[in-house]
């Protein structure tokens, strides 16, 4: 009885913890600046930093700055909930880390996920917050800060685990495109086969390369996997490793 | 004879559903058993984490001029109750007076540390030592963490004991021994900030919660 209490009581609180905040939706980038406080050069730049570092090295960094935090709770509550939802850093390995920043309440945190904790432990996360980030921003230079506070995290993790050359979303195309490939030679062998068995039959026309029409789709999508591609999360986890400060 | 043959063979196919039935819901509940058992361990690796931490700042505390010895010594012996105490680190715990006592000489341990931080702020000489700051860091650190895998682990038990009590299992669950579990319960006063006395020299300590 006492139990079954205790649990609707704890859904009640469930429910309002629910109510009282939103947990923003994933990132489509590496580098998010929704508060518009960083230049569109830094922002391409580190967005480009760190996609490479995610093919180097498979470890996936991700920084989102904010205008404000949308709750109730404490900053490293509410910041690790956001890193699970989105689950940065690939699955077997939960390489991932995320940078927030709060402009208007001039916080921060950085979360750490369970791969990289022995690489980027609490206090080096704090320091690269104290030593980078802070003195920055303290002057207004964000784009200087973030910049700082990136290449700090790249050099931490650097040569914890080795990449593939290709980050997630790369995979994710190339995965598409070798299926869509693979549905076009298909096709044209099943084409064929019906073609020969035509030709067998009927005794008339050729072998059917008629149907050749599927070839002419196929263009298209390749042009979508390599290059840019945005963030596409691999099914990391966090424990609440890291460390946040203010400026 | 005949319709004997026909009983016989449809009790077979019962006895075959019903075994089958407890065989497919023993192995569900037996996996969702096994991500509470493992949460519990991480639970464990937590607070043994902070455990660790202790004597380290201790040390570091001791040194500092004339500190305040009475929420020094409220730590260490909150930690010795810590380590007194004895869970089976390999299962989630069954009855809940076991998880309740453990929880009750963690948050002790909790509450006398948050005291000693206040205390520290007393002390700038102390803070500006950088193993002081470091040690600081690392315990909220684990602090986060501790948060955490008890979010897990409550989270684990939500999906274990829904599944225990739920309708086709309930029948097999207790024959199986999958007993519902306890839970963590949210911190008794954590929405409070820790009172602290600060009575230098006496040796009375500050107020037990």
């Amino acid at each position: 009885m006492r139990q079954a209490l205790f649990i609707s009581w704890l859904w009640l609180v469930l429910l309002l913890v629910g109510r009282a905040e939103t947990l923003p939706p994933k990132p489509a980038d590496y580098f998010n600046d929704y508060a518009g406080v960083v230049s569109p050069g830094t922002t391409q730049q580190l967005n480009d930093q760190l996609r490479q570092f995610e093919r180097d090295s498979s470890n996936q960094i991700v920084v989102a700055i904010y205008r404000k935090m949308d709750t109730s709770s404490s900053i490293e509550d509410y910041t690790v909930r956001i890193a699970n939802a989105w689950k940065v850093g690939q699955a077997d390995r939960r390489n991932g880390a995320v940078l927030f920043v709060f402009s208007d309440a001039h916080k921060m945190f950085i979360q750490v996920g369970y791969g990289l904790e022995g690489a980027l432990p609490d206090i080096l996360c704090k320091q690269i917050i104290e030593n980078e980030i802070t003195p920055r921003f303290k002057t207004g230079d964000y784009d200087g800060g973030l910049a700082a506070g990136v290449d700090a995290m790249i050099k931490a993790t650097k040569g914890e685990y080795h990449g593939t050359g290709k980050t997630r979303s790369d995979q994710e195309g190339k995965t598409v495109d070798t299926i869509f490939l693979s549905i076009i030679v298909l096709l044209f062998l099943v084409s064929l086969v019906r073609g020969w068995g035509r030709g067998t039959v009927y005794s008339g026309g050729g072998r059917g390369y008629s149907s050749g029409g599927f070839w002419s789709g196929g263009g298209g999508s390749s042009s979508s996997g390599r290059g840019g591609g945005g963030f596409s999360s691999g099914g990391g986890s966090f424990g609440g490793g890291g460390a946040g400060g203010s400026w | 004879m005949k319709s004997a043959l026909l009983v016989l063979g449809i009790l077979a196919i019962i006895a075959f559903v019903v075994l089958a039935g407890g065989c497919s819901s023993y192995n569900h509940l037996n996996s969702l058993k096994q991500q509470t058992d493992k949460s519990w361990a991480d639970v464990q690796n937590v607070y043994q984490r902070r455990a660790d931490l202790i004597p380290n700042l201790v040390k570091t505390v001791e040194g500092a001029a004339n500190f305040e010895k009475s929420t020094l010594t409220e730590v260490i012996q909150a930690r010795q109750q810590v380590t007194k105490i004895q869970v089976d680190p390999g299962a989630a715990p069954n009855d809940p007076e076991v998880l309740k006592r453990f929880q009750q000489t963690q948050d002790g341990l909790s509450s006398a540390l948050s005291r000693l931080l206040v205390v520290s702020e007393k002390y700038p000489d102390l803070k500006a030592t950088a193993a002081f700051r470091d040690l600081q860091v690392q315990l909220e650190g684990t602090e986060n963490r501790i948060t955490v895998e008890r979010g897990n682990f409550n989270n684990a038990v939500v999906g274990y004991n829904t599944a225990v009590n739920s309708m086709p299992a309930r029948l097999y669950a207790g024959a199986f021994g999958f007993q519902p579990k306890p839970y963590f319960a949210a911190r008794e006063g954590s929405d409070v900030p820790p009172t602290v006395n600060f009575n230098f020299g006496s040796a009375t300590p500050a107020p037990a919660k």
